[in-house]
């Protein structure tokens, strides 16, 4: 594989390789704190009450959403993946390949599937 | 936004709130569509110019930074409304056993928040489209974000028609 057709993160300035890492490490923070329940806050829509970590929903106030609070984590802790990858050598950053960033959701979304199997169900 | 509860039902506003949300997916679908069949399916020179040929030679750069910021406001208008339908779509939805319906919306949000992060790298390509080293990236990227925009949008489009407005 020439230079003119590799597909990996070799030319990319560090900007590019921030985002290439940080959509990546997003995407798979996302689905560890979904399946592991690590929102960064708990909400709770019936009353707008706000609870740092994960919460269960409380009596007569309404269900908990943690969605907001998974964003948060993944963000987070997609922003110190990235961040750290533009630290870097220029030559371990040209290891990684740029295809992660659409096979990774491809993966990823099986796992999803399967998260989900509560709803998968037929009554 | 209390004030504008003083003009219009709360009811109103929530359904302006999904009909924006609504049609700014319908643009955003317009738009990475055009791009997708443009970088998956260019048009050959030579070619008699047809519908499709025009549908898919359009410039994918164009559209890159109009597909972000579609895809931001869509989900921040997705992401506040979201609050709502847990409570006035969903519970509801839950009661009548509509389960694979709110499966399928679940699963569409993770899909979009990945999509979301996503956004940044997908706009650097596109910025650096002259850049061959990352055709591939760029093309399939695109053809996934496509294909989550598709999905988003019909899972999104049969919650409605199970709850409609009004919620």
């Amino acid at each position: 594989m020439n230079q003119q057709t590799s597909n990996t993160a070799q030319d990319l300035s560090p900007a590019g390789t921030f985002a290439l890492v940080f959509g990546v490490a997003f995407a798979i923070l996302y689905v560890i704190c979904d399946m592991a329940a690590l929102p960064l806050f708990t909400y709770h829509p019936g009353t707008g009450r706000i609870d740092p970590g994960f919460a269960r929903a409380r009596i007569d106030e309404g269900p908990a959403m943690y969605w907001y609070g998974w964003i948060a984590s993944s963000t987070l802790g997609a922003l110190l993946a990235g961040g750290l990858a533009t630290l870097l050598p220029a030559k371990l950053r040209a290891r990684i390949p740029s295809a992660l960033a659409w096979l990774i959701p491809i993966v990823l979304l099986p796992v999803l599937v399967y998260s989900l199997k509560f709803y998968w169900r037929w009554e | 936004m209390d004030f504008l509860l003083d003009y219009i039902s709360v009811n109103t506003f929530w359904t302006i709130l999904l009909m924006g949300h609504a049609l700014l997916s319908v643009a955003l679908l317009g738009a990475i569509t055009h791009q997708a069949a443009a970088v998956f399916a260019p048009t050959r020179t030579g070619v008699n110019p047809g519908f499709v040929s025009h549908f898919r030679s359009v410039s994918g750069p164009r559209y890159a930074t109009a597909v972000c910021v579609l895809w931001i406001i869509a989900f921040i208008l997705g992401g506040w409304i979201y609050a709502k339908y847990r409570i006035y779509v969903r519970i509801p939805m839950e009661q009548e056993g509509f389960w694979k319906t709110q499966g399928a919306f679940e699963l569409k949000e993770h899909l979009t928040t990945i999509g979301l992060g996503l956004l940044p790298f997908y706009w650097h390509l596109w910025k650096n489209a002259r850049h061959a080293a990352f055709e591939q990236a760029r093309k399939w990227l695109t053809v996934v974000l496509a294909v989550i925009c598709w999905y988003a949008f019909l899972a999104g489009h049969v919650v409605n028609n199970v709850r409609g407005f009004g919620l």
